[in-house]
């Protein structure tokens, strides 16, 4: 049998994916103490900026991936300025409503933009499927999987290596103390949206060749987010990296037990119950919900 | 009954209105104005006044509404019955879900809420052989009170009034009752609250379960009234998500502001609605962009709500409301 070795790989994929998307929302968590209601709608709006570049200039979604990089940090960076700083301060309620309220507007956005239907982008190599070992796989799977590695890499060697993201580590430990120290917290928040939004727009860009673009897209892939985020502990990013390839098991593994239609109860039950047992996640501080930090 | 005037001048407009205007379409906003403002309060009373902020409650809603459409469509019960059917179940459900998520504050109960409607509207959507799966179930129109089969949209009017007078009510006891007092203390200073003697987590569940309840009723009532029941409406987060816009809209925790919230809702909806209807559903989606923004607006310059907002203007202040 070659169940378990494709199902390791799949898992593996798909793994790879929710991380990145995973990475972003507990970067924002971690510095700025916002959980993003809105992350899902960037992901979409990512998937949407690879259809039209598809559709209108023949682009590929890869090419779409270098030359959108900068228009999708300036998208994060924008909606940071003119939405969430004046919150970044405010208490949770105005967060949790701010971020729903940004999330409902770019869904709306996208809807008069391209209408409810199911998009596509079909690239001539949409069906290739690799065959490896007895194992079959889809192409544009594995480069999804290969850009969202070489992203996370690539943040989290940004953040442990570079200067501005010791800085920024500072000021997710308390971001008091790191003003006293003469960082501008405020330039932190912005980047760290912005950096944060960056790496779920590319996930989107690069899951826009494998799954149907709808302006609702968002909130499947931003809920697995949710629940990995939070098992890994709100905030942690190895506990998200550990904890994206723990959900992506269960649903892998579940899909092939149970069926794909019941696959997405699995991983919110896992959710509801690491919330009651355990909120502070397998590698979080015990008592971070309760103090509601 | 200090505070209550414009409540009393707002039930009387909406009582009144069936006897001057007979257009349908005048009458049908009013029971959608009426119907949003109730579901509206009832998360008031789970959101505002416990402070327990839930972007889950269309999953009470869903319960009233399929609980009436499937007891009516498979075994030709009553929608009376499926009614109370409907809100005890959802009590039941608030019961579970406020003492598993009692420890969760903030962002945590919010997860927690949107994970648990999700888990209904997944079920809902995909037990084909008992719910009809997600092409969801007609209501079937049967003549009579008892059945709630009623063409004259006055009926209908008053039906939803005694529904939205009796949510203004409990808003009312909770902010004027002993009960209430408590409950804001918790909202404000959970740790102080209990300090005090005031049983937080027991006051917390009941508040959840009672707003589940009162939901459910008016998810019940939408259902029979629409005569079709959608999983991927009923139980989405964007119902969820109306219901607190409107509160927020209006005066979170405070008895009459949902009711203005969903006023003003529903008359954005329907008119954008009747003006771009015709020429593109895509240009629907204006009114949610419009949506998104008020809401971010709101919470940042008049997080109290339009009611205290005008009342400030008016010198007249609601007694109790959280500050967001």
């Amino acid at each position: 049998m070659h169940v378990i070795p494709q199902l390791l790989a799949s898992t593996i994929l798909l793994g790879g994916i929710y991380a990145l998307i995973a990475v972003g929302l507990t970067l924002i968590f971690g510095v700025m103490r916002v959980v993003n209601f809105a992350h899902g709608e960037f992901l979409m709006l990512g998937m949407y900026l690879a259809f039209w570049a598809f559709t209108l200039l023949g682009l590929d979604p890869y090419v779409t991936l270098v030359l959108g990089l900068p228009l999708i940090f300036g998208g994060g960076w924008l909606s940071y300025r003119l939405v969430m700083r004046p919150v970044v301060h405010a208490s949770h309620n105005v967060q949790v409503f701010t971020t729903v309220g940004l999330s409902i507007a770019l869904q709306a956005l996208a809807l008069v933009l391209w209408s409810a239907d199911s998009q596509f982008v079909r690239t001539s190599y949409y069906a290739v499927v690799v065959r490896f070992g007895g194992m079959a796989l889809n192409l544009a799977q594995i480069a999804a999987f290969a850009v969202a590695v070489l992203f996370t890499a690539a943040l989290f060697a940004f953040m442990r290596w570079s200067y501005t993201g010791k800085v920024m580590r500072a000021t997710a430990q308390d971001r008091h103390a790191a003003a006293l120290m003469g960082i501008d917290t405020g330039r932190v928040f912005a980047l760290t949206w912005a950096v944060g939004i960056t790496c779920v727009g590319v996930a989107g860009v690069v899951l826009a060749p494998i799954y149907p673009v709808y302006p609702s897209i968002g909130l499947q892939f931003v809920l697995i987010a949710y629940v990995a985020v939070v098992l890994g502990g709100l905030g942690d990013m190895v506990g998200a990296l550990i904890a994206s390839l723990v959900v992506a098991f269960v649903e892998v593994v579940g899909s092939y037990v149970i069926g794909t239609a019941w696959k997405e109860v699995l991983y919110l039950l896992l959710f509801i119950a690491i919330l009651v047992i355990r909120p502070a996640g397998l590698f979080g501080q015990r008592g971070a919900e309760v103090i509601g930090t | 009954m200090r505070g209550t005037w414009p409540a009393v001048a707002f039930f009387a407009a909406a009582a009144l209105g069936p006897i001057v205007v007979r257009d349908a379409f005048f009458l049908d906003s009013l029971i959608l104005i009426l119907l949003w403002g109730a579901s509206a309060a009832a998360w008031n009373v789970a959101g505002g006044y416990a402070g327990q902020v839930s972007l889950g409650h269309a999953a009470f809603f869903g319960l009233g509404a399929y609980s009436a459409a499937l007891l009516g469509t498979r075994w030709g019960v009553s929608p009376w019955i499926g009614l109370v059917v409907g809100a005890v179940l959802a009590t039941a459900f608030g019961f579970i879900l406020g003492f598993l998520s009692n420890r969760l504050r903030g962002p945590y109960f919010v997860l927690a809420t949107i994970a648990f409607s999700q888990v209904l509207l997944i079920v809902a959507s995909r037990w084909r052989g008992f719910t009809s799966g997600s092409e969801g179930i007609p209501v079937p129109f049967r003549p009579g009170f008892w059945t709630l089969g009623i063409a004259d949209k006055r009926v209908w009017v008053y039906l939803v009034l005694v529904l939205a007078a009796l949510l203004y009510l409990v808003q009312l006891y909770l902010e004027r009752s002993r009960r209430g007092y408590q409950l804001a203390a918790v909202r404000e200073d959970e740790d102080a609250a209990l300090s005090l003697g005031v049983p937080a987590r027991r006051l917390k569940v009941a508040a959840i379960a009672a707003s589940a309840a009162l939901t459910a009723a008016c998810g019940t009532l939408w259902a029979q009234y629409v005569g079709f029941v959608d999983p991927y409406y009923v139980f989405s987060v964007d119902l969820s998500v109306r219901f607190c816009l409107a509160t927020i809209l209006g005066g979170i925790g405070t008895p009459l502001g949902p009711f203005l919230g969903a006023a003003f809702i529903t008359l954005l909806e329907t008119s954008l609605r009747a003006r771009f209807g015709g020429i593109g559903a895509g240009l629907v989606g204006i009114y949610l962009i419009i949506y998104g923004v008020v809401l971010i607006l709101m919470v940042r310059f008049a997080p109290q709500g339009l009611v205290p907002w005008i009342g400030d203007r008016l010198r007249w202040r609601p007694r109790l409301g959280p500050t967001a």
